[in-house]
């Protein structure tokens, strides 16, 4: 098989020069900036002053000790509940609507693209929407509920409610994606074993926990690792323009930073906001990278080992 | 071979392609006599106010061939001083850069900035006292200010009639405030409440009404500020006025810190009696306010048995950068200095609702009739004009400014969630001096 391949390429030369763009954009914008983040993360450094200076670990000292700690901790906590409750949401809401849509019914091509539409808008003008929707004093949910029901949740004053108003936020946005994905998925699963099944009498529900689901599984799958990249790192417009981070949670531990203040929104509010401490921005950007780092070996090592990739 | 030749061929083409534009550049560089002098201005106004500067430039370009002034608008206050330090750093700095009042120390201590009266002495007698104050580092005036507001309280009249108090009665004390609301709410305005964007810059106004400080070493103004007192007592008792509204369901907010806009939506709608927010947004609210109800401007209320100290300016004022031969500062200087001449600031006050910061404007204002007898304007005015120069006044001068900022703010949402005010306060303050430690170890 090995051999195979190398017969292609009879220079051995040859396949890495085709592997040279690829590395070069790689190496440019992704490793050599990551090398860089990791050693600035050794440094006090301030980007207003353009101060540099090496203070060893100090920076992840301050993480983890002293008044800085909690809120970090905080975050980091808050960040993987953000993640854990998106992926979740995004992924189970969407595929229920895909295998809904994917019904013979008249008028379901339009509704799909209705559904599908949320992703074409971009973060920051979703996120507007959300704020008009869940303004707590003049916002059209609480019109309407206080006209109905005579009640006025705090969406975005209240902690807990602002954390899923938050969620439904990015969830929301990134529906349309999810779905693309599995309505073409869906479409693609062979509808033999379907027929088989429904010969049988399996109802609606054992089909899809017993046949859909599990073809559907690589699908998930990689929906999987780009929902969690899209929660850990796409949500900072969301966050920045519906929530900017807060309102304060409730002691004993959650009154140390906003509810919704998630790792990216953290890095970059230390980083470029407040007095600019770099380094301790780039500190918590490797952690952040660790986190990633065991989440991606968590999920191939565990989950990948489930999917299904035979039909 | 042949494919190795034929890849690498390929490839330096498209590293050809990659550098064409850059090298293309550097050919047309054309030098000529008498070319006249480029100074670059980077600011923050992109709506009217931009153009009104576009404006201006273009009168001064006219008036005179030494110079050719460019402005820009670079976006936010942080993403000009931003540019500005990355452009400087690069050796392409804007020669004046337009810096929030809050960003002071950060870009004094950055280092790239010069103190504007370092180049040739100028007539600063006719800026207001308080203005000048503020932008006065180490006895030297360091930039010239242009933008310059300060917070005033916005009252809903409809609603304090309704409540049983003349129209024209403003409340004085915090206590005022939180009865005038308690006596409306009990006359069954249940929208009666009092609304802020939960920005720290109105706490350090309250503060500093009382005569507090944020920073010790003098607010920062004797020397580095090495502790964070956030207001000490002064601090607390601006802290309870939060809590007092919030435990009397006397407090609406949209749950965002920093919210200008959503304030301005909750006034305007009818939301609530009273608005703290800057004298900038006079035109905002008065346009929001037609036809809705009626509407009226007070002074900041004050702790009940303080005396009123008086306000800090806030807004930005115009840095000039180092590293310019010494015509193109004297230059960007006049043009300043021509910006914020008497009839400009006229005209920049009328557009924006900002201070006209010469006394000169403000007398030539006040000789037109703009100052009339129910004007919104006159109470700005006095509460600007009244206000004591003393440190407190002269505003905190500190690296972190924008952090204490922030903390003050989380204090602020806690306290109205129902956390104690000192426990919230001390924590604001050990959190701020954690920053302060990691800033004053850069130098």
């Amino acid at each position: 098989m090995n051999q195979n391949k190398n017969a292609i390429f009879k220079a051995k030369v040859i396949p890495y020069l085709y592997l040279l763009p690829t590395s070069l954009v790689l190496i440019i914008f992704i490793y050599y900036p990551a090398l860089k983040t990791f050693v600035l993360a050794f440094y006090r450094s301030n980007f207003i002053l353009g101060t540099r200076k090496f203070i060893g670990l100090e920076n992840f000292k301050n993480l983890f000790t002293g008044a800085l700690a909690p809120g970090f901790i905080q975050t980091c906590f808050q960040t993987l509940a953000f993640a854990f409750f998106v992926v979740i949401l995004g992924l189970s809401i969407s595929m229920l609507l895909a295998v809904l849509t994917s019904e013979k019914i008249k008028g379901a091509k339009y509704y799909r693209l209705l559904l599908i539409w949320p992703f074409a808008l971009s973060p920051a003008v979703a996120s507007t929407v959300f704020s008009f929707l869940f303004n707590p004093e003049v916002g059209l949910v609480n019109t309407i509920l206080q006209a109905v029901f005579n009640i006025k949740p705090g969406w975005l004053t209240n902690p807990y409610l602002a954390f899923f108003v938050a969620v439904f936020a990015a969830v929301w946005k990134n529906l349309g994606y999810n779905i693309v994905f599995y309505i073409a998925a869906f479409q693609n699963i062979s509808k033999d074993p379907l027929e088989a099944a429904e010969i049988d009498g399996a109802s609606r529900f054992s089909k899809f926990i017993h046949i859909i689901f599990p073809l559907l599984s690589p699908t998930s799958f990689f929906l999987l690792f780009t929902n969690i990249t899209y929660s850990l790192f796409d949500s900072f417009a969301i966050i920045d323009v519906l929530t900017k981070g807060g309102p304060m949670g409730q002691p004993p531990f959650m009154d140390n930073v906003g509810m919704t203040t998630t790792l990216m929104y953290k890095i970059f509010l230390d980083g470029f906001g407040g007095s600019s401490n770099m380094g301790f921005a780039a500190a918590e950007t490797f952690i952040l990278m660790i986190i990633v780092m065991i989440i991606t070996m968590f999920q191939f090592g565990i989950v990948g080992k489930k999917v299904n990739y035979d039909v | 071979m042949k494919k190795i030749v034929i890849a690498l061929l390929m490839l330096s083409l498209s590293f050809t392609a990659i550098f064409a534009q850059g090298s293309s550049e550097t050919t047309k560089s054309t030098v000529q006599e008498n070319t006249p002098i480029e100074i670059t201005f980077w600011h923050i106004f992109g709506d009217a106010r931009g153009q009104w500067i576009e404006d201006r430039v273009q009168e001064f370009n006219n008036m005179q061939d030494k110079y050719h002034v460019t402005q820009e608008n670079k976006g936010s206050y942080r993403d000009t001083l931003q540019a500005s330090l990355l452009a400087y750093r690069q050796g392409s700095a804007p020669t004046l850069v337009h810096i929030a009042e809050a960003g002071s120390q950060v870009a004094y201590d950055s280092g790239i900035f010069k103190p504007i009266s370092e180049i040739g002495a100028f007539d600063t007698s006719d800026y207001i006292e308080p203005v000048l104050n503020y932008y006065t580092i180490n006895g030297k005036v360091n930039s010239i200010p242009f933008n310059s507001s300060s917070p005033v309280l916005y009252i809903n009249t409809d609603m304090l009639v309704q409540a049983g108090y003349d129209r024209d009665w403003t409340p004085n004390t915090f206590s005022d405030v939180i009865e005038s609301l308690e006596k409306a709410q009990a006359a069954g305005i249940t929208d009666a409440k009092y609304t802020d964007g939960i920005h720290a810059w109105f706490f350090e106004e309250l503060v500093a009404e009382q005569g507090g400080y944020m920073y010790n070493n003098g607010n920062g103004r004797d020397s580095r500020a090495t502790e964070a007192l956030l207001g000490g007592e002064a601090g607390l008792r601006v802290a309870q006025f939060y809590k007092d509204l919030s435990d009397k369901g006397l407090l609406a907010w949209t749950g965002k810190v920093e919210d200008w806009g959503g304030s301005d939506n909750i006034f305007t709608n009818e939301k609530a009696m009273y608005h703290m927010t800057s004298t900038g947004d006079i035109n905002v609210i008065s346009e929001g306010a037609k036809g809705k109800f009626d509407l009226n401007v007070g002074m900041l209320p004050i702790a009940s048995g303080t005396k009123r100290n008086g306000t800090v300016i806030g807004g930005g004022s115009i840095w000039l950068t180092k590293g310019h031969t010494q015509e193109e500062m004297e230059g960007a200087r006049d043009f300043i200095l021509y910006m914020t001449n008497t009839d400009n600031m006229v005209s920049w006050h009328k557009l924006s609702g900002y201070y006209p910061v010469r006394k000169s404007s403000v007398e030539k204002l006040d000789s037109e009739g703009w100052f009339g007898s129910d004007s919104l304007q006159t109470v700005a005015f006095n509460q600007l004009l009244d206000t004591i120069p003393n440190k407190a006044t002269a505003g905190a001068l500190g690296g972190t400014v924008y952090d204490h900022r922030t903390y003050i703010e989380e204090a602020l949402v806690k306290i109205i969630n129902g956390e104690d005010v000192e426990t919230a306060m001390n924590e604001a303050i050990v959190l701020t001096n954690a920053k302060i430690k990691e800033y004053n170890a850069n130098f």
